[in-house]
């Protein structure tokens, strides 16, 4: 009975959530607002001048990257699922490490190595003669390759799990009928695993359109690049809101299309038999072509890069980099990206508990609002939460509360998409029953749902720690005096060439990720109480 | 594990309480601090400021970010601002600070003895430190120096892909030309800048130093930058082929185009006693030595002499448009820059 009147009146959740998702909508409507009340002279200036080439390179770069990434991410994982070869378990884990490395950090170590007289260089023209030239890594195609080599774990991920769960009788029947193995893959493979590599290069290109520090460090003009120019070169600030409108709607398009995608392509399991495939184990010549490309991929993308930051930093620790002043930032950063993912699931948690356990309208517009911030990249999140502080709050401005909220609003999106269906997965039923056995709410809570859901909330939890640390532009924007973070370090000693004192910062943001980014993929792990809930 | 939800509750309340003290006590450990807000490329200030520290005892603590980002902060963040100290690059962006009343006006005697009152705001609300020209940078392999006398000359279709700029919100290309533009009108201005454009490419940098890395690489031949990169470079790499260039010397052209690192006390600043003291130090004989040669820039103090690496101030003369007029040339300038469509 307790039950049907809270049903009724709206909840003290209800009310939390509703003011949650207000204020996580204030700083996209203030962007528009700032965007909408720009004179016509300074949007048609803008057209002008800035935008053609704004849209095309941001639009070229992502289209690139994801087409890149497709490839090297639907390889591997079809390697990975379908093929045996010696050490196959560890590379399975190996490839997924380029996510533990920013961006920023694989640009700067690529931009030393294949810059003009570097290493790569030397060694080309050494070999082809003085006037040889490698493609400058401050292009088109260097930041593409920089940008690809760290993302397609993404598509790699969502791919491999795809393949996993696929049933192997729809291929059988296929290859029964008569169809060439490629055809196979082309009309009944590919379809069956189109929503996850949907979904993978949805991550990849709100990822490129978003990043600032590896387009800042290999000068390549982004939408997301010429925001933050703005915000930090003009005392004006319109400019930045109208190129952050279309970078808005920009990801907002790219998010309506992926759950197109993923709507027109569901796919049902008729009947009960399922089989997973097994593992070929190729020839001699097969295995190692395999396993050079694997290894190819991982020493571009992790491997090199890796080698090289240790190599530097033993440099720079022999010069005594690891002072006082370090273990600070080393603890800024910490601590302000647990605060940041702790602070994120709190305020996810009404959101997405009310949106998956009573979906009215206004529950799931309230987790929606939530989503708004995907489409905020950092530097435009930054100019929101900036401005509205200083309206608003001014005490609070150059505080660390000013950063927490930008982290919030910025990441609470990822963290959502753990805790959502985490919390979906849950039947009432589970819950009913508890209940009908005598458990109190408060013991029902402890011990039903609280097991179920923790997996996905310390997997929102790790997701949000992992891209908070890694964070650069909201943070360069809005940090407290004397409040540097690795971040923050890694940019400002690469941005003007300092690659040994850089490198330091960088292998720990490295090493600090990926104990939580194997935590994240373990699908053990994972999968555990799986089993109760379906 | 079953505890980990309540696990991380308990640390973000635990962390919660650690960043609301964090927040609480901020302002009491400032008591006895003074806070610098720098444009400055930290490595450029930071020994000075730690010169400081040890010599009075008065701890500094340092921001250091982009000028103009700064001034945006600061005019956000009003008298709640925590900083005590403004010090930056560009004498438009300083003037501006002023304008909007964020600097608080000084008297002080030392000041006015040391600094000529063309490097400093009338009312002293900012103080120049040191000199710094735009000029070109050049590889010594690659050009003549007799190819080019003005910098107007960079507009020139010869230059095509054979420049280095760097982008438009450099406060340093601002500033430069805003001079051009006071010099020579919006036509030719315009004209300059379409051609700078034009022969730029993708060279467009977000940082002198790289600008000053690519030309002494041969990835372009000619750049456009401060002065002290180029003996910034060659004191690390003495055998680089690049050279400085000082360009409009002739007679009646338009001179060098001169820019100073300064700095002011905030108005919101309750430590306006400790940012005399630090001021009274730059302003010094000895901090004006300390302050230009870690940047290879001119000391603004007449009796201190520069580094003997640099080309001589009394050979060469500097254009004529006083600094303070920066500020109100700038946004015009920008609006050419923006209409030209430099990056």
């Amino acid at each position: 009975m307790v039950t049907a009147t809270r049903f009724n009146a709206p909840s003290p959740l209800q009310w939390v959530s509703v003011i949650t998702a207000v204020f996580l909508l204030l700083p996209t409507c203030y962007i528009i607002y700032v965007a909408l009340t720009a004179t016509p002279a300074s949007w048609s200036r803008l057209w002008s001048t800035r935008i053609p080439e704004l849209l095309w390179n941001t639009l070229s770069l992502a289209t690139s990257v994801a087409l890149i990434t497709f490839i090297l991410g639907l390889s591997l994982a079809w390697i990975m699922v379908r093929y045996d070869f010696p050490g196959r378990r560890i590379w399975e884990w190996a490839l997924v490490f380029p996510l533990a490395m920013p961006t920023y950090v694989l640009a700067y170590v690529y931009a030393h190595l294949f810059g003009m007289g570097g290493p790569a260089e030397q060694w080309w023209q050494a070999l082809m003669g003085p006037e040889a030239r490698l493609v400058s890594p401050q292009s088109f195609t260097g930041v593409t390759m920089v940008m690809a080599l760290d993302t397609f774990p993404f598509v790699y991920l969502l791919a491999r799990s795809a393949l996993l769960n696929l049933n192997v009788s729809f291929e059988e029947v296929a290859r029964a009928c008569g169809m060439s193995p490629w055809i196979t893959l082309r009309r009944i493979t590919l379809p069956l695993i189109r929503p996850a590599i949907a979904a993978g290069l949805a991550l990849v290109i709100l990822y490129v359109i978003s990043d600032f520090g590896a387009v800042s460090l290999l000068r390549y003009q982004t939408l997301t690049y010429a925001v933050y120019q703005q915000m930090t070169g003009r005392y004006d600030q319109t400019a930045a809101g109208i190129l952050s409108l279309l970078l808005v709607v920009m990801a907002i398009v790219f998010l309506v299309t992926e759950r197109w995608f993923r709507r027109r392509s569901r796919f049902y399991q008729t009947s009960g038999r399922y089989r997973t495939s097994t593992r070929h184990r190729g020839g001699a010549l097969k295995t190692a072509l395999i396993m050079t490309y694997v290894v190819l991929i991982f020493g571009a993308a992790f491997g090199i890069p890796a080698a090289m930051l240790i190599y530097w930093s033993v440099a720079a620790i022999s010069q005594g980099a690891l002072d006082a002043r370090f273990f600070g930032f080393v603890w800024n950063s910490s601590f302000l990206s647990a605060l940041a993912a702790g602070g994120a699931v709190l305020i996810g948690l009404p959101l997405a508990y009310l949106a998956s356990r009573r979906p009215s309208r206004l529950n799931i517009a309230c987790l929606q609002a939530a989503y708004a911030g995907y489409a905020l990249p950092g530097p435009v999140a930054a100019l929101a939460v900036l401005v509205l502080f200083t309206h608003f709050a001014p005490v609070l401005y150059g505080s660390i509360v000013v950063l927490l909220v930008a982290y919030v609003l910025h990441f609470l999106p990822v963290g959502l998409q753990s805790m959502e269906p985490a919390l979906q997965q849950v039947t009432p039923n589970v819950e009913e029953v508890a209940r009908t056995l005598g458990c109190t709410t408060r013991r029902m809570l402890r011990r039903v749902t609280l097991p179920l859901i923790q997996n996905g909330f310390i997997a929102a939890w790790v997701l949000m720690f992992l891209q908070i640390m890694k964070e650069l532009p909201a943070t360069l924007l809005l940090r407290p005096v004397g409040f540097d973070t690795l971040a923050i370090r890694v940019w400002l000693e690469a941005s003007e060439e300092y690659y040994q004192l850089a490198a330091p910062s960088a292998l720990l943001i490295v090493l600090l990720s990926l104990p939580a980014l194997m935590l994240l993929v373990s699908k053990d792990w994972r999968g555990r109480h799986q089993e109760v809930v379906t | 594990m079953a505890s980990s939800p309540r696990a991380i509750l308990a640390l973000t309340l635990v962390l919660g309480t650690l960043a609301l003290w964090y927040v609480i006590t901020t302002p009491a450990i400032a008591a006895d601090k003074l806070i610098v807000y720098s444009g400055r490329a930290e490595r450029l200030i930071k020994p000075v400021l730690d010169e400081f520290q040890s010599k009075s005892g008065i701890q500094i603590e340092l921001l250091s970010s982009g000028t103009t980002e700064l001034v945006n902060r600061l005019k956000a963040e009003g008298d709640h601002t925590p900083a005590d100290v403004f010090l930056t690059n560009d004498a438009g962006s300083l003037e501006h600070a002023r304008e909007l009343k964020l600097l608080r006006p000084m008297n002080m005697r030392e000041v006015e003895r040391a600094i000529p009152p063309q490097f400093r705001a009338p009312d002293n609300s900012w103080i120049g430190l040191s000199g710094r020209f735009w000029i070109v940078v050049y590889n010594t392999k690659l050009v003549k120096p007799d190819q080019i006398t003005s910098l107007l000359d960079l507009a020139q279709p010869q230059w095509k892909d054979k420049l280095a700029i760097p982008n438009s919100g450099s406060e340093y290309l601002q500033a430069g030309v805003s001079v051009i533009k006071a010099t020579f009108g919006d036509e030719r201005t315009k004209q300059f800048l379409q051609g700078l454009k034009t022969n730029a490419g993708t060279q467009v940098y977000q940082k002198s130093s790289q600008i000053v890395e690519a030309v002494a690489k041969g990835q372009v031949a000619v750049g456009l930058v401060n002065h002290y990169y180029i003996y910034r470079h060659l004191a690390a790499q003495p055998s680089a082929p690049i050279a400085a260039l000082m360009t409009d010397q002739q007679e009646g052209g338009m001179g060098a185009i001169m820019n100073v690192a300064g700095i002011g006390v905030t108005r919101a600043s309750k430590h306006v006693e400790s940012a005399k003291l630090l001021i009274e130090f730059l302003v010094a004989q000895a901090g004006q030595k300390l302050f230009a040669d870690l940047d290879k820039e001119y000391p603004l103090h007449p009796d201190v002499k520069a580094d003997p690496a640099l080309i001589d101030r009394h050979s060469f003369r500097a254009a004529l448009v006083p600094l303070a007029r920066l500020a109100e040339l700038r946004e015009p300038t920008l609006t050419l820059i923006e209409q030209v469509g430099l990056r």
